[in-house]
């Protein structure tokens, strides 16, 4: 992975609270997937990015390093990954999801 | 395109005892819904756990016959 990827994508991790790497942007997203993710994030009202990355198969390759995690979306919060809605949805059903918003837009990003 | 049966095999070879219940969203053999559920998971987080079966499926995404699985992995006592 080179360097100027890695300042990148570490950049974007900081600058966005909660980032959703996906394919396709919010107003056209390329996969189902995706679109359900931003559909998802959607519904808490907090302000998310996503960038595309479905051309750019070097940064995929970097992400999917980064997180040991082989699939898009991927989501991160507050800097953390959080995979994509299979682990959000569950996490949002017992009522965990909601506080950690809060708490990630009360506080500055890290 | 893979079908159940293959889906099946490959998650057992990491998780002998998982018992898989699957379902085809899209009619393509390619996007599925899968439930695993396997002693295994027991103390992984929920990332662990997705990426311990995302390993197991890793020849079948990666040569393009899975393109898209949706996933739900328990163990016997979350399930009940």
């Amino acid at each position: 992975m080179s360097d100027d990827l890695k300042h990148t994508i570490s950049d974007e991790i900081k600058n966005n609270k909660v980032l959703v790497y996906g394919k396709g942007t919010k107003d056209a997203p390329r996969c189902g997937f995706t679109m359900e993710t931003i559909a998802f994030f959607n519904q808490f009202g907090y302000p998310f990015e996503v960038i595309d990355v479905l051309e750019d198969m070097p940064k995929r390759q970097a992400l999917t390093e980064l997180t040991d995690w082989p699939t898009l979306p991927k989501v991160f919060i507050n800097g953390t990954f959080y995979g994509d809605t299979d682990i959000l949805g569950p996490m949002h059903e017992r009522g965990e999801l909601a506080p950690l918003l809060d708490e990630t837009f009360k506080t500055p990003v890290r | 395109m893979i079908t159940p049966i293959e889906l099946t095999a490959l998650v057992r070879r990491a998780l002998p005892d998982a018992r898989v219940e699957i379902y085809d969203r899209t009619g393509t053999h390619d996007h599925y819904n899968l439930k695993v559920v396997s002693k295994g998971f027991a103390g992984l987080t929920p990332l662990d756990r997705h990426r311990l079966v995302y390993r197991a499926l890793g020849d079948a995404l990666g040569d393009g016959r899975l393109h898209a699985v949706e996933l739900t992995t328990l163990t016997e006592e979350e399930r009940s």
